[in-house]
This record gives C-alpha cells, sequence and structure tokens, in this order.
C-alpha cells in the first residue's frame, strides 16, 4: 500500500495537504534523532569513562596568592550570582581526598593564570579514599630502606609493590572468607546442635562439641594471627606522591592499586589504559560504597537470575503455549484466555513484585522454612532472594514466551501438520517431531525477549531480594556451592542505587554511566538476536521450504 | 525421547505400537495439566492480591466470654492491665478490687490514702492508669494501679497489680463536696480540673526533684474558672499533656481553657449540642480529638486545628456519629488506635475515628456502667451496675481502613478540613495513618497525561509516516528499531532523566517551549515551500525520503529555538524579586510568582519527556499495525478518483483504522500508568493532587516501590499498598482488554474488505 501511494506521489498530481505529509515526516524524523541521540549519550559517556583524561596544573588566582590545582577537567558551566553577574567555570576533579577534603572543584576561569600539562604527573588508583593526582616522591620500605623517585630503579621498584601487595591481598582475602568464613560457619553450626542437644531436641555428647569448639577456637586464633600479620606487611611499605601545591600524600603499598601517568602515555598507551579499565570495571569487585572499582557481582548476579529465569520461563511458557495452540478446544473460552495471556504482559512490572513479595517470599519462603529451617535465628527463605526474584520475573515474562510461542506454532503450515498425522504419528510425534522443530526459532525469540526483558527490569527486584551490594555470590566454592535464597545484585539496581542512594551521587555519575552502558548493551544484543533469528525464521517460512 | 519399538509381526503391523499410544497419551495428560497450571498460576496472581486486601474491608469481630460476678455494688472505675487478664474495679470506697478472668479470683488491695474518706466523684486516665477522687471537704487526690510482670523458672507470667497513692491537695476556691474532676498528667506539666458544689478550680501541679528517689509533686497554683458558669458545671475534662482543659456548663456552653505564658486563660467558647451541655467528654488517642456525648446519646468529635486565618489552634467539629443509645453512656478510649469503645443504655459500638466508621455493633447482657479497653486492644471490659464484669474479644486489625478511608476526603486531626491525603507512617504511636488512594491515584494519571501529551503526537506521526509513506527498505529497519527502543530498561531512562536531563533543562524552560512550536512550524514550512515547487522538481525526489530531509532542518531549529529560549526568557519570564525590586530573568522564579504555583528540578515534564521514550515505540508500534493494514483496495480507489496522497492519508486511511489507533493509545495509557522506575528517580515523590507541569508527583507504582520493602507483612500499610497495587492491575488489564478486543475486530473488519 505504501508502494501504491508512493507512485501517486511521485507524480505529482495533486499537492493538496502536501505540508502535513511533512509534519508526519517530522514525527519520524523526531523519534529517530530521540533514539538514536538517546542511545548515542549513552555511549559518548559510557565510553568516556573509561578514555584516560590529561591532567593538567592550573594556577589560580586566590585572594592574590598563586594555587596550583592538578587534576583533570569534569566539565564547563556557567553560573549566575544573586547578583545576576554570569561566571564561566570549569570543574576539576583533583582527588587528593585527605589533603582538600572534596574531591571536585569549582575553577573561575577568569582566576586561571596559566596551564600546564607537566608528564610526570600521576594518577594513582587505591583502594580506598578515590584516586591520587601528583607526582611521585619516594617509597619508604618497612624495613627502612628509602628510593627516591629519582633513583632509575624507582619505576620497577614501584611495580615490585604493587604486584607484591597484590599477591597480599589475595592472601588475605583467601583467609578472611574461606578459612575464617568455614570456621566461623562450623562454630555456627556446633553452637546450635549443642543449643538443641541442651534443651533435648537431638541427643548427643556435648563434651565432644565442646572439644570440637575448642579446636575450632584454636584455629580461628592461629587464622587470627595470621591474618594480622599479612595486614601489617600491608601496612609496612609507603608509596608518597607530592601534590602539585607541594604537599606530601602518603598511600600504603597494600593500598595501591595501579599507576598510570596519562600525560607521557602517547595515544596506544592510551588505549591500553582504556582497555585495562574496562577489564577491571567488568571483573572487579566494587570499592567505596560502589563508586569504585568493578560491578563484577552485580553482572554475576543479573546473568544467573536471567539464566534461573529462563529455566523456569521456557518449559512453563511452551507447555502452556503448546496447550492453548494444539490442545485446547478452540472457542471463545480460549480466545478470551490467549487475551488475557497477551495483556498480562501490559500489567505493569511492579504489581509483580508485590506478589512475588507476598507470595513466594512471606508465603511460600515461610512454609520452607518452617518445614526445613524450623531452627534459624534469621529467615532462611522467608527473605529475599535470587531463587524468589527468578520465579518472579519468571511469572513476568511467562506471557512473553506464551504468545511468541503460539506464535510460532501457528505459522507452522497446516499441510506440514497433516503430512505427519497422514504418515501415521500420533499427535504428540507429530509435535515432537514436526510441529516443534519447525517453531524453534519462534520459541528461541521468545524466551530471548523474555530474558532481555528479565535482565532490564528492576522495580520488582527491589522487592523481592536486590541488594546494593552482596558480599557473597549466589554461586560460589563454599558448599552446597548454590545459595538460592542469598540476595545478590544487580546491574539495572545497581545504576538505581549509584545514581539515587550514593551519598556522592557526582563521584558515582562515571560509573552509573559505565554500569548504564554495559546494561544497555546486554539488553540491546538480546533484542537484535531474537530480531534476528526472528527474520530468518519469517524467510524460512516465506520460500516454505521445510 | 523414545522412538517406537520394532515392529511386530504380521497381522499386528498396522496396529499403532503401545509405547508410542502411551506416550501420546502421557504428554497429553502432561500439556493439558500444565499447560492449565500455568495458566491458572498466572491468573492466581489476581485471586492472590485479592486476598491480601480482603480484611481490610472487614469489620471487627467480637466474641462475648462469661460474666463474673464481683458482689460489692456498682462500679465507678474500670481498668485493665495490658494484656487483658486481670481488671480492677473501684467502687469509691477504700480498696481496689482485682479480678482473675480465667479463674475468676478476687483480689482486694486497700488502698491506704483512702481510710476514713468520703468520696464523691472520681475520673479515671486509661493511659496512665490513673483514678483521682475528690472527697466531701473538697479535696482532691489520686492512686495509680500498676501492674508488674514477672517471670518464674518455666518462664510463664504472672502479673501482680501494686496501688500507688498520691497526695492530697486542698482546694482552696469553692465551697461543698467535689462534684467532678479531671487529672491531666503531661509529666512535668499536671493539672487537676475540680468542680465543687460551688466554683470550679483549675489546680496546676509541678515536681520538685528530689536529691533521692522520685520527684515531690507540690501544688503550683490555683486558678478560679468559676466566675463563667453561673449556671453549673456538668462535666470536666484535662488533656493529656495537663496543659489545657474542657469545661461544659449546664447552659450547654463548652469552654476551652488553656495555660499561656504560665496563666490559665480562656481561649474558646462553643456549644457542641444545641442548648444541651455533654454528659460526657472524652479524649481520643492521641489527646487531639475530643467525643462529646450528650443526654440523648448524641456524639459529636471536636479536634484541635488551626482554622484558615486564625494563628491559635482551636477546637472544631469533625466528625459526627450515629446515637449511642440512650442511658448511661460508657466510653473507653483504644490505647493503640483512633478506635473507641462507646455506647448507652445496653447497646455498644466500637467506632474509629479517621474514617468515622462504626466497626463494630452489639447489645450488651446487661447495661454497662463503665468499659475498658486493654493496651493491645485485643480485650474490652464492662462492668455492670452490680458488680459483673464481662469480658469480650475483640479483633479489628484494619481499623482505619475502608472505602471512605481510601478513596473520599477525609478530615484528619489537626487539618482544617477534609482532604485527601496519603501518609502512611509517622514518628510517633499516637500518629494517625492518612491513606488516601486519591493523590496517587492522580500522581498516576498526571504522570501519564504528561508523557502522553509529549508521545502520542510523536509516535501517531511518525507511525503515520511510516504506514502510508515510507518504503519497505527502511521500513524494515525502522521497525526493530523501535522495538529496540522499546526494550530499553527503564531505569535507564530514570536515570538518565534525574540525573542528566532534570538538571540540563532546569533553567532552558523557555528553550523547550520554543522547541515544542519551532519543530511542527520548521516541519510545516519546508513542506509548504516543497509543494509550491513546480511538479518537475518535485519528481526528481522519490517519495518517503522526506524524514531524512527534515533531520538537518529540525536539527537547525532545534538548535535556533535552544539558542533562542533565553531572549524569550528576557522577554516574557521576567521575576520581579519583592524585596530588592530587582528583575531577573528567569523562569525558575518566574513561574510560582506568576501562576503561585511550585518549581522543582524534577518536575512532571522531565517524566513526560521521559517516559515518552518508552510510551512512543508502543504507540508507534500498534498504530502503524494499524494503518499499514488498512486494505489496498480503499486506498487506491482514493487516488483513483484523484486524491492527494495526504487525502487518502487523512480520509482513508485513518479513519479506518481509527479503532486501531485508538488502542494504541490505550495501551500506551497502560504502560506509562505501571510505569516505575522513570517515576521513582525523575520525580521529587510527594503526593500532590495538582496538576502542575513543573512540579513532582508520587504515583501508585512508585509509591510501592518506595514503601513496601518497608511495611510490616500483614499491616493495614501492608494491605493498603497491596490495594494500590490492584488497582494498577485492574486498571491495565481492563484497558488492554478493551485494546485488543477493538484491535481483533478491526482485523476481522478489514479482513472482509
Amino acid at each position: 500500500m505504501a508502494d501504491s501511494s508512493n507512485a501517486f506521489a511521485t507524480t505529482g498530481r495533486s499537492r493538496r495537504g502536501e505540508p502535513f505529509v511533512w509534519l508526519t515526516a517530522a514525527g519520524l524524523t523526531i523519534g529517530v534523532i530521540l533514539t538514536l541521540g538517546l542511545l548515542g549519550l549513552v555511549v559518548v559517556k559510557g565510553l568516556e569513562v573509561f578514555w584516560p583524561d590529561r591532567l593538567e596544573v592550573f594556577e589560580v588566582d586566590q585572594d592574590g596568592a598563586t594555587e596550583s590545582v592538578a587534576g583533570y577537567l569534569v566539565q564547563d558551566r556557567t553560573r549566575r550570582d544573586l547578583d545576576g553577574a554570569t561566571h564561566e567555570e570549569i570543574q576539576v576533579f583533583r582527588g587528593n581526598l585527605e589533603l582538600y577534603g572534596e574531591k571536585f572543584l569549582f575553577l573561575d576561569k577568569a582566576d586561571i593564570r596559566d596551564t600546564s600539562r607537566p608528564d610526570d604527573l600521576l594518577l594513582v588508583e587505591r583502594m580506598e579514599g578515590g584516586h591520587v593526582i601528583g607526582t611521585a616522591a619516594r617509597i619508604e620500605f618497612g624495613d627502612g630502606a628509602r628510593v627516591g623517585a629519582e633513583d632509575p630503579e624507582f619505576g620497577d621498584r614501584l611495580e615490585a609493590l604493587i604486584e607484591e601487595n597484590e599477591e597480599r591481598r589475595k592472601e588475605l582475602k583467601e583467609i578472611e572468607k574461606d578459612q575464617i568464613g568455614r570456621n566461623a560457619k562450623q562454630v555456627k553450626e556446633l553452637t546450635l546442635r549443642r543449643r538443641l542437644i541442651e534443651d533435648g531436641v537431638e541427643s548427643g555428647s556435648i563434651e565432644a562439641i565442646d572439644a570440637e569448639l575448642q579446636e575450632l577456637q584454636a584455629e580461628f586464633a592461629r587464622l587470627d594471627e595470621e591474618r594480622g600479620e599479612i595486614r601489617e606487611r600491608l601496612e609496612a611499605d609507603r608509596f608518597l606522591v607530592a601534590s602539585a601545591d607541594g604537599r606530601e600524600l602518603g598511600i600504603a603499598g597494600g593500598e595501591l592499586l595501579h599507576v598510570f601517568e596519562p600525560n607521557r602515555a602517547g595515544f596506544f598507551a592510551r588505549l591500553g589504559e582504556t582497555l585495562r579499565r574496562m577489564w577491571s570495571f567488568l571483573s572487579d569487585d566494587p570499592r567505596e560504597a560502589n563508586t569504585e572499582g568493578g560491578v563484577y557481582p552485580a553482572i554475576f548476579g543479573t546473568v544467573v537470575m536471567t539464566l534461573v529465569m529462563s529455566i523456569f520461563v521456557t518449559p512453563f511458557g511452551v507447555i502452556a503455549a503448546i496447550y492453548l495452540r494444539e490442545y485446547a478446544k478452540q472457542g471463545p473460552l480460549v480466545r478470551a484466555v490467549r487475551i488475557s495471556v497477551n495483556n498480562l504482559a501490559g500489567v505493569p512490572s511492579i504489581v509483580f513484585g508485590v506478589f512475588g513479595l507476598a507470595f513466594f517470599i512471606y508465603f511460600v519462603g515461610g512454609v520452607v522454612d518452617g518445614w526445613f529451617f524450623p531452627n534459624a535465628e534469621e529467615p532462611v527463605y522467608k527473605s529475599g532472594g535470587i531463587l524468589w526474584a527468578s520465579l518472579t520475573l519468571a511469572l513476568l515474562t511467562v506471557p512473553v514466551v506464551i504468545v511468541a510461542t503460539e506464535e510460532a506454532l501457528a505459522a507452522v503450515p497446516r499441510g506440514v501438520r497433516e503430512a505427519a498425522l497422514a504418515c501415521g504419528a500420533s499427535k504428540w510425534q507429530a509435535i515432537q517431531r514436526v510441529v516443534l522443530p519447525a517453531s524453534l526459532p519462534g520459541i528461541l525469540t521468545g524466551v530471548i525477549l523474555a530474558m532481555a526483558r528479565g535482565a532490564g527490569e528492576v522495580a520488582p527486584l527491589m522487592l523481592v531480594g536486590v541488594v546494593k551490594s552482596a558480599p557473597d555470590l549466589p554461586i560460589d566454592a563454599a558448599a552446597p556451592f548454590i545459595h538460592p535464597e542469598r540476595q545478590f545484585m544487580h546491574l539495572g539496581f545497581h545504576i538505581y542505587d549509584l545514581g539515587f542512594q550514593s551519598p556522592d551521587s557526582e563521584a558515582a555519575k562515571p560509573m552509573v554511566f559505565a554500569t548504564t552502558l554495559l546494561l544497555i548493551f546486554i539488553v540491546v544484543v538480546m533484542n537484535l538476536s531474537a530480531i534476528i533469528i526472528r527474520n530468518r525464521l519469517r524467510k524460512k517460512y516465506a520460500t516454505s521450504s521445510f | 525421547m523414545s522412538s517406537t519399538p520394532p515392529s511386530s509381526p504380521d497381522p499386528k503391523r498396522f496396529e499403532v505400537s503401545k509405547g508410542t499410544l502411551w506416550l501420546d497419551r502421557a504428554m497429553t495428560q502432561l500439556i493439558r495439566v500444565g499447560g492449565l497450571a500455568v495458566i491458572l498460576a498466572v491468573f492466581g496472581i489476581f485471586f492472590f492480591i485479592v486476598k491480601e486486601i480482603l480484611p481490610l474491608f472487614t469489620s471487627a469481630e467480637v466474641e462475648a466470654e462469661k460474666v463474673v460476678e464481683t458482689p460489692g455494688g456498682e462500679a465507678l472505675v474500670l481498668g485493665v492491665d495490658e494484656w487483658g487478664e486481670k481488671p480492677f474495679l473501684y467502687r469509691g470506697d477504700g480498696e481496689v478490687v482485682v479480678v482473675d478472668m480465667e479463674s475468676g479470683e478476687r483480689q482486694v488491695l486497700p488502698v491506704p490514702s483512702l481510710e476514713g474518706v468520703e468520696v464523691t466523684a472520681v475520673a479515671y486516665d486509661a493511659v496512665k492508669r490513673r483514678v483521682a477522687v475528690g472527697l466531701a471537704d473538697g479535696r482532691v487526690g489520686s492512686f495509680l494501679v500498676n501492674y508488674e510482670t514477672e517471670f518464674d523458672d518455666e518462664g510463664e507470667r504472672t502479673i501482680v497489680p501494686v496501688v500507688e497513692p498520691e497526695p492530697w491537695f486542698e482546694v482552696s476556691l469553692g465551697d461543698g463536696p467535689v462534684t467532678a474532676l479531671s487529672y491531666g498528667d503531661g509529666g512535668s506539666s499536671r493539672m487537676i480540673v475540680v468542680s465543687r458544689e460551688t466554683g470550679l478550680a483549675a489546680l496546676r501541679l509541678g515536681q520538685k526533684r528530689a536529691l533521692i528517689g522520685k520527684p515531690k509533686l507540690t501544688l503550683k497554683d490555683t486558678t478560679d474558672l468559676g466566675a463563667l458558669f453561673d449556671a453549673g458545671v456538668t462535666s470536666v475534662v484535662a488533656s493529656q499533656n495537663g496543659e489545657a482543659a474542657l469545661v461544659a456548663g449546664d447552659d450547654g456552653e463548652v469552654r476551652y481553657f488553656q495555660v499561656e505564658n504560665g496563666e490559665i486563660v480562656l481561649k474558646q467558647t462553643f456549644e457542641p449540642f444545641e442548648g444541651e451541655a455533654p454528659v460526657r467528654m472524652d479524649y481520643v488517642f492521641g489527646g487531639v480529638s475530643v467525643a462529646m456525648t450528650d443526654r440523648a446519646g448524641e456524639q459529636k468529635v471536636f479536634s484541635l486545628f488551626r482554622p484558615e486565618g486564625s494563628s491559635e489552634r482551636l477546637f472544631g467539629q469533625t466528625k459526627e456519629f450515629d446515637e449511642v443509645g440512650e442511658g448511661t453512656s460508657i466510653f473507653a478510649p483504644s490505647l493503640r488506635n483512633k478506635s473507641f469503645l462507646t455506647g448507652g443504655g445496653g447497646k455498644l459500638s466500637v467506632r474509629h475515628l479517621t474514617s468515622g466508621a462504626t466497626r463494630w455493633e452489639g447489645e450488651a447482657e446487661f447495661e454497662p456502667v463503665a468499659a475498658t479497653i486493654d493496651g493491645k486492644s485485643e480485650h474490652f471490659f464492662l462492668a455492670g451496675g452490680s458488680g459483673q464484669i464481662q469480658r469480650f474479644h475483640f479483633d479489628d486489625p484494619h481499623p482505619e481502613a475502608g472505602w471512605r478511608a481510601f478513596f473520599g476526603k477525609v478530615w484528619y486531626e489537626g487539618g482544617e478540613e477534609p482532604v485527601y491525603q496519603w501518609q502512611s507512617t509517622g514518628g510517633s504511636d499516637d500518629f494517625e495513618p492518612k491513606l488516601s488512594l486519591v493523590p496517587l491515584i492522580i500522581g498516576s494519571l498526571k504522570g501519564t497525561f504528561y508523557a502522553l501529551l509529549f508521545s502520542v503526537p510523536v509516535a501517531l506521526l511518525a507511525a503515520v509516516f511510516s504506514a502510508a509513506f515510507l518504503p519497505h527498505d527502511m521500513k524494515r529497519v525502522v521497525k526493530p528499531a523501535m522495538e529496540i527502543m522499546a526494550s530499553l530498561p527503564s531505569v535507564v531512562l530514570g536515570f538518565l532523566a534525574g540525573l542528566w536531563l532534570a538538571p540540563l533543562i532546569e533553567d532552558k524552560v523557555p528553550s523547550i517551549l520554543l522547541l515544542c512550536l519551532s519543530l511542527p512550524v520548521a516541519a510545516l514550512i519546508v513542506g509548504r515551500v516543497w509543494s509550491l515547487q513546480p511538479m518537475q522538481v518535485r519528481q526528481k525526489f522519490e517519495g518517503g525520503r522526506e524524514w531524512m530531509v527534515l533531520v538537518p532542518v529540525l536539527l537547525l531549529a532545534g538548535w535556533v529555538a535552544w539558542s533562542l529560549g533565553p531572549v524569550l526568557e528576557g522577554i516574557f519570564f521576567v521575576y520581579n524579586d519583592p524585596a530588592t525590586g530587582r528583575e531577573i530573568a528567569d523562569f525558575r522564579l518566574w513561574w510560582p510568582q506568576a501562576t503561585g504555583l511550585s518549581f522543582d528540578q524534577r518536575n512532571s515534564l522531565v517524566v513526560g519527556f521521559m517516559m515518552g521514550f518508552a510510551v512512543i515505540p508502543v504507540i508507534f508500534t500498534i498504530a502503524e499495525d494499524a494503518l499499514s493494514n488498512v486494505p489496498k483496495t480503499l486506498t487506491a480507489a482514493a487516488s483513483a478518483l484523484g486524491a492527494s496522497r495526504w487525502q487518502v492519508v487523512w480520509s482513508i486511511i485513518v479513519p479506518v483504522a481509527s479503532p486501531g489507533i485508538f488502542s494504541a493509545l490505550m495501551i500506551g495509557f497502560g504502560r506509562a500508568v505501571g510505569e516505575t522506575m522513570i517515576v521513582v528517580m525523575a520525580t521529587g515523590n510527594t503526593p500532590v493532587t495538582e496538576w502542575n507541569i513543573f512540579s513532582g508527583m508520587r504515583t501508585l507504582s512508585a509509591n510501592i516501590a518506595v514503601e513496601l520493602p518497608e511495611a510490616a507483612p500483614g499491616s493495614t500499610h501492608y494491605r493498603t499498598l497491596f490495594l494500590g497495587a490492584l488497582v494498577l492491575f485492574m486498571l491495565t488489564f481492563i484497558l488492554n482488554s478493551v485494546a485488543e478486543v477493538m484491535r481483533q475486530r478491526l482485523r476481522e473488519k478489514n479482513k472482509l474488505v
């Protein structure tokens, strides 16, 4: 139809109403510009985060005296003060939290006397307190040795220091999380059993338990000592950095993460640094109330939740669709059911969250806890967890799968189905061997669309188990390896939490943009693959080769 | 799956193998059961939510227990412990009788200070469990009945009642025995209002801190209030903070006295019942409202609030209840919520102040003379004229709920008029929850309205163009792109709205206004100019690519509008600072001055714009579908008759597809109504009932997301949030169903053509 009207348009017999055609075109143009603009904004802002900016030293007039400020430019802005006068300002990230008390600073452009880019400025990443910007001064080792920045070996020693301490941190983590954690868990279990025996609920020897407990205590003392030693060693060495205004700032060896010289680096070195930052963003744990470090646990949580959800949603959705399309007697009732299922996809997601909280957590979780964990001090399943979140999202997305599967089943040509039946196949055989394989791409599309929707959904998760910081992943090396009751982190919630609950939302902004980019990337890739699969499927049936 | 076993010998070779049949039957059953189960489970959501809500709409349940007789005459005071186990009676003599309701045992506690005196008036304060007594010789005093809990080795609880006497005070004013009194205890400031045969006095007590032991109560001063009550006094009540008192005279006037700068002054005189004095005045829990009952059983509630134009809090009538029944009236406030038990002449009813609803009504087995409710509001007790005590089990978990509370205007304590208000939690125990869903529903509709205001024109124009003019190869790109846009997580849109867009457009409102104007105008101008070109020129250009031409045009127009914004601001939106007289061109200041409405950074404009991103693809896809499916025969016929391409669109395609367009709008509406994260992140989440575009709102969905994690399961608050969810569910489900049915009808109609 589009073709037919076009054909007449180009002959231009009548120009009546032509401006309105252009008005409708403007609608499409605006839609396209908005979509591309939004995606572009997210991509640019998200990638910008990883690109190392050049560091600059600003000489600033401050009440007559000149002060040096080293840092990188964050943004320009125009501020209007109370008198109505406007000020051109720049916002500078200067780091060095201990020295200045604030990481960001606004400078009036009129006050800036001079700007330079010294080659030897360092950008130091550390565990706590944000970045440090300054020039290298020296390393002071715990044994009294000192290596100055002018020393030719300085660079190697610094690198060695960083590596050494990384090893130590790993060791420390191993002891704290695995060994001490296991110890604490055993102590908790034994104490509970001891109480049960005392109460006469279970039988056993209290003495034996006490002996075991003592053993565990001794082990804990040993581990604690070991931990203290490592901590001491982490504190022993110090890397000293001179700030632009000539003050010194010491960073303990154990705090040091990475040192980079952005002004000396060429394009490829900066590209390398960008990739390193991206990798650490993807693979590290978050630090400093999530504003630094990576989002690995959030990615992990999102992926696990989405996968568990699809494990639930696929069989249920497909079975329901097969029933509706192949087994149920087609009539007004089935039509009504079909419309309703279709409409459930349009019910606000928060409603599913409300249901998940009341049904899965308070009702089912309460029952499970009553049966299996009657002695637990805190609720195990009667609180938000990844299992409940997955089930809630499965309910939310099951209409998507049902609708997609039904469409795919309906698209299988009648002839194919009848041919199978004519060859003597039973109804199920026809479905299993002919109909299902043919509609597989369609089903897959539905599942991917459901997963994309589930991955991006946040509102219901806020009610059923997502948290801003979960120290333990839902799958780990501690028995029984899979912990469906654990709370988890999620990329979408991470965005919400960082942007709106974080005490320092200015410092968190780059992280939010990076996380946003990642989430959009995941969702768009899933959607694109669903669309591509669907198009292939259409082509297949268009040529009707089977 | 299993394969068919090797074929059977000759005669049976055409029979289907048992395995296949068995498998077929099994799968049929499995799919039947499974499919139905999934569908039922999905619809179970609805029923489960309804189940959670139902308790909100049930009234109180009351169960009478057995009557315990305590010989010795009529009780003047009936009180009870926290758990409702051991009520006590006081008959105006020198002892308190405590009754164990389980065993019926009686325990008599002598009150030492009451030996050899003649009690002529008593008053009881259930909050402090204080019995105040007035004597024939004009003295007033009081004692407390405390319950101490003891746990034995097995952890069994026993309650031990203890009487704690308090000092006597001489009333230096007036003559004759005490006829009525009331003791108001606000801790450091206390007041006893005493009416004697002649004379009315207010005694203010002070505490002297002792070095050792309890602080000592002393009489600070006595104020004569008698001058205004020539006709005599019917009833008195002192406020729970010890700073105010209400006195009803026999002429029907009630006077409100309050301590101001250390003096007791008359604040207000009012007549609650025409010519009739209230025989009872009782504070409802919280100490802000007083229930007044007259001899005929009429009951009205007066609350303290600041009337418009007044700087003082005065009493005004906020509620009127049904008649309680003629006869001796009783009153007992709940110590947990704003419910109270009242009645007269054997009739009983439990009422709730906030909603004005009667939660329960019944008849007593005997005519009660006193009543009380235990601290947990689980039992109430009645005492009869001949010393009977009866306990009632009382179950009313959601007294503050009800249709009127959720959807009607309610006159809350401290408010000057009935309002729609949502404020579910407060700082103190006696907080009155305000559970009106109306501001939330208005918030949802407001957000939706502004979202649709922006997205409907864009989406529909784009859909018309895409369906009628866009070449096929472009359509194949545009439609999936729109689908991807639909799948953008709303948390991303919310974050961009709150942290990027809101600060960006905060001071650019005039630019935005210009943008809304310049874009369509620019497109229309280009179209006009284009249509004036001779046919030869126009034919060189293939139709359907107009939107690409418009990209640079609209970007330019947008840029011009954006930069001209400040100029417009300088001309029209000049704020006049009343303090300094200076003029500042700032829309943010101008708007409140010009309209009296507020301007927030995170406002409906931002929400509407970002929510548009979520709604545009939905409307676009469905509307485009409907427009594309208009039968070719119709459009071809129109073209053949010489219609221009716009005429074909306007007089054929759009009217034929209008049900589809309408259903697209409804589905878009449904999407916007339930949107949660964008609203949570891009508004201040204040529940408002105004439609100002530059203020925020609180929607049903955002309210659930913010409050449900904090709500205690099973509480009224929790269930009310569920009610909000149900409203959302029903609204979107019905809208979508209607839209879907319309769409299907349209499809069938178009098939026939």
